[in-house]
């Protein structure tokens, strides 16, 4: 067998090199739609400057001139802390949110699946309801006819120090400061480290040994240990305060608006239905002959759910979940048909009191993005810790 | 080399935008607007030699006016479900003077927080909707304020059964506001010069604010005194109608309603301002719509100039009706008092005494009567 010559290489010229071509081609789209980009910008900022807009975002540093409810921002502060109060509102109905619409959804999911057949279909009728309504009624609902009627503060339900409900705000006891809360707060990262450390070690003497670890109980143990000698030892800086109901409010504790209120129960109602479905479709995708598997090994229905079951269901529900959590999120922008100053609604009041238009939505749409890939952010870590090896 | 190929794109493309991006914004004035500059012509020119708006309404045939729906007496939908109101009346001027038909009105409905935006973008040519006249909104919001065609303040609704007599008594109270408004900003204002603690509700629609006011929800409602009146000849006998309520008569600050056009188009903003200011020169006159054709042979040559007829000339030549290059037809003030009305009655009719409102002229009075309605010499 003889080997044949090997051909001479030889250049390809330029103008009909493929991967030269290619490469071209590609630079030329880029161009063109950077193009494109530029001549929208410049068209907006040209027509913005004809009709004597300001461009550029200077307008965050003018006196805001509207008040927040249920804040210490004062009107004389910038638009730009004001879209700061409007950032941590969002967050603090979207967190919360999450939490609960994921607890409410889990076990509605579970739900489903019953043998009771009452449970069952209870979840069902739940699950039904709140998928098919869409959700600016569910809050509005919740706002027009629950949360407001709730009896008005002259006739507000009071249980004695503990809790005052109206339609002006649930208020509950919390916790004051009173004292120096510095050092509680090294006391605390304290315990927060030695709870690490703790479970850490019981983590590995399981490992080693093969008895139950019990981390959860040890860490929580140990952190709740030095938290309480921590607390008494900086002179009890945090003291229980007791709502008590005023002529127009309630003093004193924490209270909840009405509309912060209708907003996160609306919102994490609608959404846990839709984890539901997710969750029940996920334990349902779990092969079945795992379950047959842990029958035959003996293990009871408590245990195979919790041991077999649900821990290939989170699996396999982690990215649909996630994608509830933004979804949750953006939600949050309804706020603004029951007058909750969460971002979108203080974007909107900055416009209609002398923000720009343009810059106003494109910093909001910038600042929800931002949220989205934080939570994206944290989803899929969790999901790549999770993805089975060897498994893309 | 792919993973360099794919960096070098990002580079070029990144950095070809932020160059871009980086000239355009930050308001360097290359583009800035300077008027073409031709007037006294019928031709109307607007900025930077396009057409001004003024040629275009006329091409297209309808006014697109931008309106409220909420508020009884100035913009509302009334029961035959067309929009009626002070508001809707002064369209239908601009209409009648611009176009000759005072029906060729496109209504948009607009929100407190839309109607600026509305504005700019093109989507109404004339914003008419209880806007209050400001500089920030003069200088910022692109906005140009005409003749002020209601003269307004701001004060304060209360339950007649709550005990409060005056703003101070609001301390610690929920106050319930529409959101994107003047009202909203001069509440904070008054409020944080007299020290009065308080805590706004700021709903961008009636609807909201309505119930959350009925449920208890806030104790008080600030707006326009206008406004207030309309909702309270408005409010349900089911909740003790209008006797249930109370305007208290602190005056928290000066409203000055009136139509409001784009910046930038001085022709579309002349004719406007001259179809609703030859309303109150109307009144000053005395025509109105049941005399408007008698007037046309009135020997007074104000008269005959505002109804844009020729002035009688004693040996037979030729006599020119009155134009003032305004680019809207010489008889616009025909068109508009015939088919709407001189300012009186436009004002008795949807605001008046006689009207559910049941508001006095007061300011809206002519300059003559002591009030602040005074129209410019239209010669």
């Amino acid at each position: 067998m003889t080997t044949a010559t090997p051909m001479p290489t030889r250049r390809t010229p330029l103008w009909r090199n493929v991967r030269v071509l290619r490469f071209v081609l590609q630079v030329v789209f880029l161009v063109g739609v950077a193009g494109l980009l530029l001549y929208l910008v410049d068209n907006v900022v040209g027509n913005l400057e004809r009709l004597g807009i300001p461009t550029g975002f200077d307008y965050l540093d003018q006196p805001a001139g509207f008040a927040i409810p249920d804040s210490d921002f004062s009107s004389a502060q910038s638009l730009g802390d004001a879209l700061i109060v409007g950032v941590q509102n969002t967050l603090k109905v979207s967190l919360i949110g999450i939490v609960l619409a994921t607890i409410i959804g889990v076990l509605v999911g579970v739900a489903r699946l019953s043998s009771n057949w009452l449970v069952r279909k209870s979840a069902a009728l739940y699950v039904e309801t709140f998928r098919n309504i869409p959700v600016l009624v569910i809050i509005l609902f919740w706002y027009l006819g629950v949360v407001l009627r709730l009896p008005p503060i002259g006739e507000a339900v009071e249980i004695p120090d503990l809790l005052v409900i109206s339609n002006r705000g649930i208020a509950i006891p919390w916790f004051d400061k009173v004292g120096e809360g510095f050092a509680f707060g090294l006391v605390a990262l304290v315990g927060l480290a030695a709870a690490v450390l703790v479970w850490i070690w019981r983590t590995r003497r399981f490992d080693r040994t093969g008895a139950p670890h019990r981390r959860m109980l040890w860490a929580g143990g140990v952190l709740l240990a030095i938290l309480a000698v921590g607390f008494f030892a900086a002179g009890s800086p945090w003291a229980l305060e007791f709502p008590e109901r005023g002529e127009r409010s309630t003093t004193g504790g924490f209270r909840l608006s009405p509309e912060y209120a209708a907003l996160l129960i609306g919102l994490a109602l609608y959404t846990a239905s839709h984890i539901a479905e997710i969750v029940r479709g996920s334990i349902l995708a779990v092969p079945g002959g795992q379950s047959e598997a842990a029958n035959a090994v003996g293990l009871s229905g408590w245990q195979r759910l919790r041991h077999v079951v649900l821990p290939q269901a989170f699996r396999i529900s982690v990215p649909p979940i996630a994608n509830q959590y933004l979804n949750l999120m953006k939600n949050s922008s309804l706020g603004i048909a029951i007058s909750y100053y969460e971002l979108t609604k203080i974007t909107r009041v900055s416009i209609a009191q002398q923000a720009p238009a343009v810059q106003a939505i494109l910093l909001l749409m910038g600042i929800y993005l931002l949220i989205s890939l934080s939570i994206a952010l944290v989803t899929n870590l969790v999901n790549r810790r999770l993805t089975v090896k060897g498994r893309r | 080399m792919s993973v360099f190929k794919g960096l070098a794109l990002c580079v070029v493309f990144s950095a070809v935008l932020l160059f871009g991006v980086g000239c355009s914004i930050g308001g360097d004035d290359d583009d800035g607007g300077e008027a073409a500059g031709d007037t006294g012509q019928t031709e109307a020119t607007g900025q930077e030699g396009g057409a001004s708006l003024l040629q275009e309404v006329q091409n297209r045939g309808t006014l697109r006016c931008g309106v409220n729906d909420a508020v009884p007496g100035f913009g509302f939908i009334g029961e035959a479900g067309e929009p009626e109101g002070f508001d809707i009346d002064f369209c239908r001027v601009v209409a009648a003077a611009v176009l000759g038909d005072s029906e060729a009105v496109e209504y948009t409905v607009l929100s407190a927080e839309q109607r600026f935006t509305a504005l700019q973008s093109g989507e109404v040519d004339v914003l008419i909707r209880n806007t209050t006249w400001t500089s920030s909104r003069d200088g910022t919001e692109g906005a140009r304020f005409l003749h002020t065609t209601f003269y307004d303040q701001q004060r304060m609704m209360v339950p007649a059964d709550s005990g409060v007599r005056s703003l101070e008594d609001l301390d610690g109270e929920t106050i319930c506001v529409l959101s994107g408004t003047t009202t909203e900003l001069n509440l904070e204002t008054v409020f944080q010069a007299r020290g009065i603690d308080y805590e706004p509700l700021a709903a961008e629609e009636t609807e909201v604010l309505q119930p959350a006011f009925i449920e208890g929800r806030c104790g008080a409602w600030t707006s326009d005194a206008s406004q207030l009146a309309g909702i309270r000849s408005n409010w349900p006998q089911g909740q003790g109608g209008p006797e249930a309520l109370v305007i208290l008569d602190e005056i928290m600050s000066k409203e000055p309603l009136g139509p409001v056009v784009r910046d930038g188009d001085d022709d579309w903003a002349d004719a406007v301002n001259w179809a609703v200011i030859s309303t109150v020169a109307a009144e000053e006159l005395g025509i109105d719509s049941t005399n408007v054709q008698q007037m046309l042979d009135s020997e007074d040559p104000e008269v005959l100039r505002l109804l844009g007829q020729p002035a009688p000339v004693e040996a037979g030549g030729e006599a020119e009706a009155f134009d003032a290059g305004l680019g809207l037809p010489a008889d616009f003030a025909v068109q508009v008092i015939e088919q709407v009305g001189n300012y009186g009655e436009i004002y008795e009719r949807n605001v008046g005494p006689d009207s559910p409102l049941e508001l006095e002229r007061g300011l809206n009075a002519l300059w003559t009567d002591g009030g602040l309605q005074y129209a410019p010499p239209y010669r």
